[in-house]
């Protein structure tokens, strides 16, 4: 799933996060639809306001998806930032 | 065999902080058995729809918590589909009634939410969709806002054209007297309020809300009194998970699949259609379901919606979401679903009063999970 390009089909910000999320928000959700002809959500990370619209193209990053507490594993998953 | 509607009720839909889902169930359903003239000797199975209760409440197992709650010891099932439950529980309870099964059964639709803090409801509610939807943090205005982008690029929706749907559903909640809000409210409200997940601000989006639907479904004619209605389609459908993997952004195929057929078993055409209480869960949502049950041509429904088409005194026929709908009435999850045929209901005997359509002789109930994973369709007609 890494280094995949694609472009951004649709997009919105979050304001109202879900509970672990909170700390983040703002923060695009946007659906990508890869090159390889699949597509997915992810959030979009590195990005200015100007990468906000559709057909914005993007690669698919690693980064860590929620903070958690000192002794749980850290969760990572796919992202996706502007190129 | 004819399926017929013989008593409906539900309770007020709000924050109602002081009534447990206990007395929600159980005013629904005593009232709707009193309204169908039976008891609860008649009742041979119960269905619930319902999606919360067991991440909000610690609580699964419905069928036989209200059963249990309600005083009859029958068949007993909970049912759910995210915020498709209620007409899932419908169409369930109408199957099993079409197999000879049961001849007489009552659908609850019931929902707890407002004890919780937004966030904490914002991630329950998020189990109707994808992990990757999850994990990416989406919420579910988040979600029905990538289709408002969608559909505003393909189409040239405006903002101006959801809040229009907004104000249409607030007017009809204001003659609802168990609808959660009671004003009107202004297009200028709506763009003002405070944005949720760009484009949809706080008055695109349907509230929280608890409350409780309850129908009593038939097909034993000496059981059937003057006050019926009968059920002449029940549709469900079912799309991907997740939106991402959806054909499109900008049409629910599973609401239009469920038209399609719900159309062809009750022998009707969306001309037909008197009232139609649909699922807008925010303002978009009502945009899609003109659309996709064929009510007006992709790209054009927004605009009838602005105009008026489809609101109380200036619809010339057709009148959407006579009760407020989800945004006006309120959207306990599970009780949607049930309320929406309970509405219809009302509507065709007449007893809608202030919000009564007039002439009103078919209506279609349309009721969709998550971001439109699954839609189920109800027809009803008035004999």
């Amino acid at each position: 799933m890494l280094g995949k390009i694609g472009v951004v089909t649709s997009w919105t910000i979050i304001r109202l996060p879900p509970a672990d999320f909170g700390y983040q928000a703002p923060y695009p959700v946007v659906i990508v639809s890869l090159d390889n002809g699949e597509s997915m959500v992810a959030q979009m990370v590195d990005y200015d306001e100007k990468n906000l619209h559709i057909g914005q193209r993007v690669v698919t990053v690693v980064r860590r998806t929620v903070q958690v507490k000192t002794d749980d594993v850290v969760p990572y998953g796919i992202k996706v930032k502007p190129i | 065999m004819n399926i017929y509607i013989i008593g409906a009720a539900t309770t007020k839909f709000g924050e109602l902080w002081g009534v447990s889902p206990r007395t929600l169930a159980t005013t629904a359903v005593s009232n709707a058995l009193k309204d169908a003239e039976i008891t609860t000797k008649e009742i041979e199975a119960l269905f619930v729809g319902n999606m919360l209760s067991g991440m909000l409440g610690g609580q699964e197992h419905l069928g036989a918590f209200f059963a249990e709650e309600l005083g009859i010891s029958v068949p007993a099932f909970k049912i759910e589909g995210a915020c498709a439950s209620g007409g899932l529980a419908l169409h369930n309870a109408v199957n099993s009634v079409l197999s000879g099964q049961y001849k007489t059964v009552v659908v609850l639709g019931v929902e707890k939410m407002t004890d919780h803090k937004p966030e904490d409801v914002a991630t329950a509610l998020m189990g109707a969709g994808s992990e990757g939807e999850r994990l990416s943090g989406a919420t579910f205005p988040g979600l029905y806002a990538i289709i408002a982008r969608a559909h505003m690029e393909k189409y040239k929706t405006t903002e101006r054209d959801l809040a229009s749907v907004a104000v249409k559903n607030h007017y009809h909640a204001s003659l609802n007297p168990n609808a959660q809000f009671h004003s009107p409210i202004t297009i200028e409200q709506v763009l003002k309020s405070s944005c949720v997940a760009d484009p949809l601000k706080l008055l695109d989006c349907s509230p929280i809300s608890d409350g409780a639907a309850a129908v009593i479904i038939t097909s034993n004619p000496s059981t059937v009194n003057k006050k019926h209605v009968e059920i002449i389609a029940s549709v469900a459908a079912t799309d991907t998970l997740g939106l991402a993997q959806r054909a499109s952004l900008t049409e629910l195929h599973a609401t239009k699949d469920a038209g399609v057929r719900a159309f062809k078993k009750a022998g009707m055409k969306p001309s037909d259609v008197d009232i139609a209480e649909v699922h807008d869960c925010f303002t978009i949502a009502e945009i899609l379901a003109m659309e996709d049950l064929g009510f007006y041509k992709k790209g054009e429904a927004a605009t009838a919606i602005a105009r008026g088409e489809t609101m109380l005194g200036t619809s010339k026929h057709f009148v959407v979401n006579p009760s407020g709908g989800l945004k006006g009435c309120g959207h306990p999850v599970g009780a949607t679903g049930v309320k929406q045929v309970v509405e219809l209901f009302d509507q065709l005997l007449g007893r809608a009063q202030k919000r009564q359509v007039s002439h009103a002789t078919i209506g279609l109930a349309h009721n969709v999970g998550g971001s439109g994973a699954t839609a189920t369709v109800h027809i009803l007609k008035n004999i």
